[in-house]
């Protein structure tokens, strides 16, 4: 914590420390007040919702970074549907981040299923 | 509405239309009720009515803070970044209704710091939460700054709605010892201040 009053600080770090958060506001809070029931949100909500979502994309990024066994390297859709599986932390983001499969793949396990169902 | 309206106002809101469609994408025997129900809201308080999910944050910014923290070399594949801003979305919204929740068991109406620190305990968020209630901190310390008001409240008392008016000015000149003795008034640092007893500090 700088309490000294001649501490200078750098110019790029300053506006960082002066709002520590890289994400607006406001949108934060449209997104907030979209949820159902929800009236009013304090400063101190907003603000500590915004920089958890900043945590947040960075968890994300970093834990689907390094789930995959990494070739390429790069981070792609299907690290992070597999993140969302694998981590419990992430399972709230199944139902978003469904896993891609081929049409045709998907056509074939529809007719397998068919298939299954004759059987009974 | 189902994320079609092509208005200004959902431009500026990011909506990333392309990307809604889920007909992009083949779902692995996936239910589809979990997105449907979400269109059943009571989207009071919004004027134009869209699903929660349907608003994002910019993605230039997600694509900063995630390309910042993988390794320098590593690359984020495009609709990785698009994937991402629905993820936020979503982990806003998860936080809101269990902070929400929260509250109305209390008979409260304004969602303070405390029900969003306690909704991300509860939903595996633990690991924020004492990062966070330092950055909240510093954020007020910062504040105070600018309104020059020592030990402002920002109690549920207030509903105060935050603008982005706040942020993006800089911090004023004033300062909170106003005669040049010493008081008991920590000055915090963050950006060019004028002091009487000091030197001016310019920051270049």
């Amino acid at each position: 914590m700088k309490m000294s009053q001649n501490t200078p600080d750098k110019d790029d770090q300053t506006s960082t420390n002066k709002k520590t958060i890289s994400l607006p506001m406001s949108r934060v809070r449209l997104i907030m007040k979209s949820s159902p029931d929800v009236s009013s949100i304090n400063q101190d909500a907003l603000f500590l919702t915004t920089k958890a979502t900043e945590l947040f994309v960075q968890h994300l990024a970093v834990a689907s970074f390094n789930g995959s066994g990494k070739e390429t390297n790069t981070l792609s859709y299907s690290d992070l549907a597999q993140t969302a599986e694998e981590k419990e932390t992430f399972h709230f983001l199944t139902d978003i981040l469904p896993k891609k499969i081929l049409a045709r793949d998907y056509l074939q396990s529809l007719d397998q299923m068919q298939d299954d169902d004759a059987d009974f | 509405m189902d994320g079609d309206s092509s208005t200004t106002d959902a431009s500026q809101l990011g909506i990333a239309g392309e990307y809604m469609a889920s007909g992009h994408y083949v779902l692995q025997s996936q239910d589809d009720d979990g997105e449907e129900s979400l269109n059943d809201h009571d989207d009071s308080g919004i004027k134009e009515n869209f699903r929660e999910q349907d608003i994002y944050l910019p993605i230039a910014n997600v694509a900063r803070i995630m390309k910042n923290a993988v390794p320098q070399t590593g690359k984020i594949a495009k609709d990785a970044k698009e994937c991402v801003q629905e993820c936020v979305s979503e982990f806003i919204s998860f936080i809101t209704s269990e902070a929400s929740e929260r509250c109305h068991q209390e008979k409260r109406k304004t969602i303070n710091g405390e029900d969003i620190l306690f909704a991300m305990s509860t939903l595996g968020f633990d690991m924020y939460v004492e990062p966070l209630k330092l950055y909240l901190q510093k954020f007020r310390e910062a504040m105070k700054g600018e309104k020059g008001i020592p030990g402002v409240s920002v109690g549920e008392g207030l509903g105060d709605e935050l603008t982005d008016d706040s942020f993006t000015n800089p911090l004023p000149a004033g300062i909170i010892t106003a005669d040049g003795q010493q008081q008991n008034v920590m000055v915090y640092t963050t950006s060019y201040q004028q002091i009487p007893t000091v030197q001016q500090i310019q920051f270049s």
